[in-house]
């Protein structure tokens, strides 16, 4: 592997630039992702964090400047795997079991030993009870934990999540975040989570993006040097507050013209 | 397709992370449970529709008595009984030969609604090009053509009925099969791109799933065109040993309990084959929202 997992220089993206109202939604992204780290992208709605995650996802393409995912472009990597996708929504498929759902890329992709690998998935997400359970017989969190088992069952050396768990409520969230953190350690994935709450970001990232809107822009980086495994406890501590505030004022600094 | 309620997937079963087996749950699939409290359930669900059935039947027979209706505006149920009885080997022998008509016909047309369904997910031109006909197709009365397949085919052969069972029964097939294809949730094919996918397999893995509650829908809704069709086309000549020869050789003759007696058996063929779809429904599409047992929602 490289050094680097995602390498932008000078991104840019606008929609319906052929249009009559072309919109800048992201403009002269330089950003450079180490593998092992968890980075966050956070920002109010409307920044282009999403769509910044959809670049690198190659389910939009960069309208100019370079973007590299593992020294290729985002378009190979795609052909090639390198990327788990997570979205708000679990997004499972209603007629596929549990076990089915998260066997599904390793079908599409054609590996071996599918269902032994999608027992070992949601034994990774605590869910090992439930292979033969329908999607609409789990709670909203558990479901996303199947939809987390998913995209990792086939390995690929970068997780995008895109507000996963926006949609859950405060305590499932919270254990949630401690659950990727588990995971993430576990198999040393490489991740990008896009969210708009400033806690979840300092909680979860090795470094935190903070994004301005209209056109989008990366307006700070900051650092979370907290020490890991965190869990309750890093919830209280004064460094996890001090971050929290450092990201808030960054986040404010911008409301400013 | 049908999202269910976002708010009803939410209900927290489960607030914790541990991975003890639910309780709520009691190991009870939805799929094909029928211990026999399932049973008595059902019954007790289906209890008032049978109740309305009887008295209905009863209060025809006792209004059309008091009354002293003539048998040709309305005959008694038991009149309609009496002669179902007397002449239940013909009306038998008629019925199949309806039925012959009606299945293949529905064969011929739900294999070329498929066909074209899938054309128009393959082709979006086929798609953009005939989908507006096929909707201003669906809304005329196609039934309007018996007369016209009966003189194209033989009137003798039951390939003229066919004819008219198979493109009343393409039109809603088609059309709902194409939207089944096509209306899949943008964010499951956005997953399926982010596993470079092939088209193919997008469309084995979503598509066809996605469209199966689509597909089964305008089933239901053509098995019963298919006996209306044939029927229909029976009206405007043909062979004598049909339903629809009978009920209007009857008609002609004023022996309108007989002629009666013919429909109430057309209508048995019409809700067998309705059940016989909802059954494939089940089998093929136990995970469907509609088949989850009213206390798991």
């Amino acid at each position: 592997m490289s050094q680097v997992v995602i390498e932008a220089r000078g991104v840019n993206k606008v929609f319906g630039r052929t249009g009559p109202s072309p919109v800048e939604a992201l403009r002269d992204i330089s950003l450079s992702v180490a593998p092992g780290e968890f980075v966050s992208l956070i920002g109010p709605s409307g920044c282009g964090k999403s769509t910044l995650l959809r670049l690198i996802g190659d389910l939009v393409a960069p309208s100019s400047g370079t973007l590299q995912i593992n020294g290729k472009e985002p378009h190979q990597a795609r052909l090639d795997r390198d990327y788990g996708m997570v979205f708000q929504r679990a997004t499972l498929l209603d007629w596929r079991t549990v076990g089915k759902n998260v066997e599904l890329p390793l079908e599409v992709m054609g590996s071996d030993d599918r269902q032994a690998r999608a027992r070992q998935m949601l034994e990774l997400v605590q869910l090992g009870d439930f292979e033969h359970h329908y999607p609409w017989q789990l709670s909203g969190g558990m479901q996303q934990r199947v939809a987390i088992a998913r995209a990792l069952s086939f390995r690929p050396s970068l997780l995008l999540m895109d507000e996963p768990f926006g949609a859950l409520d405060e305590m499932t969230r919270e254990l949630m975040q401690q659950e990727v953190l588990r995971i993430w350690r576990e198999t040393e994935t490489t991740v990008v989570f896009v969210t708009h709450s400033i806690p979840e970001a300092v909680f979860l990232s090795t470094r935190v993006f903070v994004m301005s809107p209209r056109p989008g822009r990366i307006s700070d980086v900051i650092d979370v040097p907290l020490s890991h495994p965190r869990d309750e406890d890093t919830r209280e501590s004064a460094d996890y507050y001090e971050k929290i505030t450092e990201v808030r004022e960054a986040l404010r600094r911008q409301e400013r013209p | 397709m049908s999202h269910h309620d976002d708010a009803e997937r939410d209900i927290d079963i489960l607030e914790t992370h541990e991975t003890d087996p639910i309780t709520a749950f009691e190991g009870d699939l939805p799929v094909g449970t029928s211990t026999p409290s399932a049973l008595r359930r059902k019954l007790i669900q289906y209890a008032p529709a049978i109740a309305l059935f009887f008295i209905v039947l009863v209060a025809w027979e006792s209004l059309t008595r008091l009354l002293g209706v003539e048998s040709f505006l309305l005959p008694k149920p038991t009149e309609i009984a009496e002669k179902l009885a007397d002449n239940t080997g013909i009306i038998w022998a008629a019925a199949v030969n309806t039925l012959i008509e009606a299945i293949g016909g529905f064969v011929v047309g739900v294999l070329l609604g498929i066909t074209v369904a899938l054309a128009t997910v393959r082709w979006a031109a086929a798609r953009e090009g005939l989908m507006p006909f096929a909707i201003a197709a669906n809304s005329v009365p196609i039934i309007a053509v018996a007369p016209i397949t009966n003189a194209m085919f033989s009137l003798t052969s039951p390939v003229s009925k066919m004819a008219v069972v198979a493109i009343v029964v393409f039109f809603p097939v088609m059309i709902n099969t194409a939207r089944g294809l096509t209306e899949v949730d943008p964010a499951e094919l956005e997953l399926m791109r982010s596993y470079a996918s092939h088209p193919r397999t997008v469309l084995t893995r979503v598509r066809i799933p996605n469209a199966l509650p689509y597909f089964f829908s305008s089933l239901k809704v053509a098995s019963a065109l298919s006996i209306i069709a044939a029927i229909v086309a029976e009206y405007f000549g043909g062979p004598q040993d049909v339903l629809g020869q009978y009920i209007v050789s009857k008609a002609q003759l004023f022996l309108f309990p007989d002629a009666w007696a013919a429909i109430v058996v057309a209508s048995a063929i019409g809700i067998a084959f309705y059940g016989l779809i909802l059954l494939a429904e089940r089998v093929f599409m136990p995970w469907h929202i509609s088949f989850r047992a009213a206390d798991d929602r």
